[in-house]
């Protein structure tokens, strides 16, 4: 039978509420059908996809032991690095900046008071606030470049890790609870969020909504800051209800309100969180008709007794894991088995990844990959032990619309077919080109590394600064400049017409010129990600498993890359496109290689480029 | 709004007095045949350096140093006139194919670039959204999931776009807008690509309309803009670029009904006169360009362009010679079909809101008027969630 003791409860409930012949929505795959095709399946959905290797592992475990080795992962030694810090962080830098928003307003409280953020303006000489400007540049750049390092951490324990549910889920979590660090500005309370969302990834529920609703960059991001006693600030409430636990439809504006109040004093100093008792509103809120002086504890408890909850997650989970299409009694099947385990997440995963349905022909090859997905799947079905530099990951996900750590708003990725365009498809195919052929990408990425053109500047900059009537081009920056365009608000601000001269000798502060300063600082501060291209040698894989053929090696890489064959046609074309390349027969013996490998890659390019492969 | 009511119930009248008698020079385009393109000004345009209320001493106290002096405006009306590099939009003003629209906004604003974008491109402000406003109002006006119906002329794809059934045709450079390939790819990836076997796996399906979509319009997209000739002068700059390359696509028939372009730079909290007046040179000449453009391609009666940003800026300049993020800002239409002049009340001056003007004009009563009577789409409100009250400008 299936993991018996855990499913008891549910399978009573079923055997009652259901007539005789009606089937369990949630019956398991029979051990007897599990095959390596369904080993592939999952660690594709569970995880990031893998070698052959990986999957014949896994299907010699049997569903019941391969279904385990996912979920209870914990027994897995997991030694992958953890985040190493450029050292961006000191002490001009302060959390609470907000460099959006009201600039001026900052600057002229500064210039009343004699102080900002805590530090005293000093008097003399010119431009009196152009410390602070630079150092609010240097915050909101540099935290931007290092969290574009985190974000390939992050990828590379994709790609490496003995435990890929743990990070599948965490992915999970990001685009459920999402904030964003371009709000935020502030990387190291981003990279705690990840590592609180991966320690608790496959836990509980509750676990997840409180550690979440105190989490420094969920209550920065949601303004919970301004969340106190007597101004109550729903923002944090109403998202919670909506997006992390309930759905529309679930909760009454009043519910808002009410557990808006309860939320008050919850806050954060830098990574830090906070309950102020002093800002807590600790009068009686009625909250789904239950009255009494909840905390925001409570409100993620009172949450919990409602059914919309156990529901609206599976159905989130369903859709990650399933399908875009929800099958209601499935997800109904598996909300109830989050209910009848107190919200633990083990049981449903089980469930879910042991079930005949989770394998149906219709729900397999039927996802569209995930940006992430796309180029971490690829990176371990080639077995690569680093994410490539080249192309440069950060820029890469933003081009296909997943930029980790900086989804869309707070809803998230809406994912499946949202994910491609007509330009985002050609995108993803010349990514692939760009892999393979690294020679082909000069120049298309940034890097971590001034352009020429600043690099010479600082003379120019320092005559600014001096003398401002010289003028001056160097502050048009361009995205090149910036090292990414994912500063193009930004690089807004860059943008000058060359008769903007003179007219910063008066000013208080110069906010090209901190730009520029910012940028510098930042520049010498975060470490670069290098260019490297991936190590790859598809001749010795090929001959590694004796394909000699054109056909043979089409085959082959057909089964390792795709979930779903080639159309007949395209697998000809191809064939013979590899055959017209290298002739019949592949000489494995051959060291004059090099022809043969650019014919193996061109063909591995035209098959990584077809529709079925950017499924999943 | 008396006046506007007016104006619209002459228009109607008179179209009905014309019936189906219009004559070639003036017929009412059908609706199959109408184009809207946008134009994002992003970074948040100084509206009132644009549309300068130019005899409110409010306005010169303001801005002591920004203002825009009387004798150097463009006077539009007794009232208000335009920035004098805007040489281009007094013309089309005076031939009454410019509808201004005063104090453009929303309840709650916000100051953000990236929130407030936001909002104005999925029309939902204030909430969580998928789709944008473009993308919804192509799923609303062809149901069939028409390819290439689409087109987002941007390095990156505006939420705008986001649709549906219609996935949008994405480039800035028309000649990078390929599938990078070695030249004996090319045969295979011509077949790979164009393949339209139906397939029984509906996801299948979809990323093949997809691709193919894409091999389909990366070609004609790069062949359009490529062979492209016109007299009309763009001027020099990036606008200039996407315009005349959105000119030669309507010239070469494209699919599209719908363009979406953007113009970044107005984010002037820092010597904004310099900087906004080389944004207006280029923005005045070639939206000029295009609109007499598309009158010489012959299809003058069916483009209608309108322009917008996420937000206005603060009154008061700042120190440095500019000024900061504000919140309600003019939204300008163009186009033959267009009932040119000034549409809604432009802002207090002094009655303000943390020093910011107080919107007078929801931009959804835009965006619903286009939806409904230049597109011809029934609801607006399927889009837009709510009912806006038409303007009436076209």
């Amino acid at each position: 039978m299936r993991h018996a003791p855990a499913r008891c409860a549910t399978l009573f409930s079923l055997l009652i509420s259901f007539p005789a012949w009606a089937t369990d929505p949630l019956a398991s795959l029979a051990e007897g059908d599990w095959s390596s095709a369904h080993a592939k399946h999952l660690l594709e959905r569970a995880g990031f996809g893998g070698t052959p290797e990986e999957v014949d592992q896994l299907a010699a475990m049997g569903l019941a032991g391969a279904v385990a080795h996912l979920v209870n992962y914990e027994r897995i030694e997991n030694n992958l690095p953890t985040f190493e810090h450029s050292g961006i962080w000191d002490d001009s830098m302060h959390p609470d900046v907000d460099l959006h928003m009201r600039f001026d307003d900052v600057m002229k409280k500064a210039a009343k008071t004699g102080e900002v953020y805590s530090r005293t303006i000093r008097t003399d000489g010119p431009r009196p606030l152009q410390d602070i400007t630079d150092a609010l540049y240097y915050k909101y750049l540099s935290s931007n470049r290092e969290w574009q390092r985190v974000g390939v951490w992050w990828a590379e324990r994709m790609l490496n890790t003995p435990r890929p549910l743990e990070e599948k889920m965490t992915l999970f979590w990001h685009g459920h609870f999402a904030t964003e660090e371009l709000k935020n500005d502030d990387y190291r309370i981003m990279l705690k969020q990840n590592e609180t969302m991966r320690s608790l990834a496959t836990t509980n529920l509750r676990k997840l909504l409180i550690a979440l609703s105190q989490d420094p960059a969920m209550l920065l991001y949601l303004d919970n800051r301004l969340n106190v006693r007597g101004h109550p600030n729903e923002n944090y409430a109403r998202e919670i209800l909506e997006l992390f636990s309930l759905g529309v439809g679930n909760y009454t504006e009043q519910d808002i309100k009410e557990a808006a109040r309860a939320f008050t004093g919850w806050r954060n100093e830098g990574p830090r969180f906070i309950d102020d008792k002093s800002l807590h509103d600790d009068g009686e809120k009625t909250i789904f008709g239950q009255t009494g002086p909840w905390s925001g504890t409570d409100v993620v408890d009172l949450i919990l007794t409602q059914p919309a909850c156990a529901q609206f997650i599976a159905t989130k989970l369903y859709r990650f894991f399933v399908s875009d299409e929800p099958a209601d009694e499935v997800i109904t099947a598996l909300a109830q088995t989050l209910r009848d385990h107190d919200y633990e997440l083990k049981p449903l995963l089980t469930a879910l990844f042991s079930s005949s349905h989770f394998y149906a022909s219709e729900n397999r090859a039927s996802k569209i990959k995930s940006p992430v997905h796309f180029l971490v799947s690829t990176y371990r079905k080639l077995d690569l032990a680093r994410i490539p530099g080249t192309p440069y990951f950060p820029t890469a996900t933003r081009l296909l619309g997943q930029n980790l750590g900086n989804p869309p708003n707070v809803k998230g990725w809406d994912g499946g077919r949202a994910w491609l365009n007509p330009s985002t498809i050609l995108t993803r195919n010349n990514l692939i080109n760009h892999m393979l052929f690294p020679e082909t990408a000069e120049g298309l990425y940034p890097r971590f590394a001034l352009s020429a053109r600043l690099r010479n500047a600082p003379a120019e900059a320092k005559a600014r600064d001096l003398a401002s009537q010289s003028g001056s081009n160097l502050m048009e920056f361009s995205a090149d400049d910036m090292g990414d365009n994912a500063m193009g608000g930004m690089n807004m601000m860059g943008t000058t017409a060359p008769s903007a001269k003179a007219h910063n000798a008066k000013a208080d502060y110069d906010l090209k010129l901190g730009l520029y300063r910012g940028m510098i600082k930042s520049f010498e501060r975060v470490r670069p990600i290098p260019p490297t291209p991936a190590p790859l040698d598809l001749l010795a894989v090929v001959r590694k498993v004796g394909a000699t053929t054109p056909e043979s090696v089409v085959s082959y890489f057909e089964a390792r890359f795709l979930s779903t064959p080639l159309h007949p046609e395209d697998k000809t074309a191809i064939v013979l496109f590899l055959a017209e390349a290298v002739a019949e027969e592949i000489p494995l013996e051959d060291n004059e290689a090099g022809d043969i490998e650019r014919a193996l890659r061109l063909s591995l390019h035209l098959i990584l480029s077809t529709p079925e492969y950017q499924l999943g | 709004m008396m006046g506007i009511d007016r104006r619209k119930f002459l228009k109607q009248a008179g179209a009905m007095a014309l019936g189906l008698m219009a004559t070639p020079g003036q017929a009412a385009s059908r609706n199959e045949d109408r184009i809207l393109i946008v134009l994002e000004m992003s970074g948040g345009n100084d509206g009132l350096n644009t549309v300068i209320p130019f005899r409110q001493d409010p306005y010169y106290r303001a801005r002591p140093t920004l203002g825009i002096a009387p004798n150097a405006v463009i006077p539009l009306s007794d009232e208000f006139g335009l920035h004098p590099n805007l040489l281009g939009w007094e013309r089309l003003f005076k031939q009454g194919q410019l509808a201004i629209v005063h104090g453009c906004g929303y309840p709650n604003p916000n100051r953000s670039h990236f929130e407030a974008m936001k909002f104005w491109h999925t029309g939902v402000p204030n909430a969580p959204e998928t789709y944008g406003w473009i993308g919804k109002l192509a799923d609303a006006a062809d149901p069939s999931g028409k390819r290439g119906l689409v087109m987002n002329l941007a390095a990156e794809q505006s939420q705008a776009v986001a649709s549906a059934n219609h996935p949008p045709v994405v480039f800035s450079d028309p000649a990078a807008y390929r599938q990078e390939q070695a030249s004996e790819q090319a045969l295979v990836f011509d077949q790979v690509m164009r393949r339209t076997t139906r397939a029984a796996n509906p996801s299948l399906d979809f990323v093949r309309r997809v691709t193919q979509t894409a091999a389909e319009s990366s070609d004609f997209v790069r062949k359009a803009c490529a062979s492209y000739q016109t007299r009309s002068d763009y001027g020099y700059g990036p606008l200039s670029v996407s315009l005349k390359n959105i000119a030669a696509l309507i010239n070469a028939d494209a699919p599209a009904r719908f363009y979406y372009t953007n113009f970044a730079g107005f984010d002037t909290h820092v010597s904004q006169g310099p900087m906004q007046a080389g944004l207006f040179n280029q923005i005045g000449d070639s939206v000029l360009a295009l609109m007499t453009d598309v009158r010489q391609m012959g299809r003058g009666q069916d483009v209608v362009m309108v322009i917008f940003s996420e937000f206005g800026r603060r009154v008061n300049e700042n120190k440095s010679l500019g000024t900061d993020h504000g919140v309600a800002g003019p939204m300008f239409v163009f186009g033959e079909p267009v009932q040119g002049g000034f549409y809604g009340k432009h802002p207090s001056l002094t009655d303000l809101d943390q020093g910011d003007l107080i919107h007078t004009t929801d931009f959804r009563q835009v965006y619903s008027t286009l939806i409904e009577e230049w597109m011809g789409v029934r609801h607006p409100e399927d889009i837009l969630y709510e009912r806006y009250e038409s303007l009436g400008f076209v």
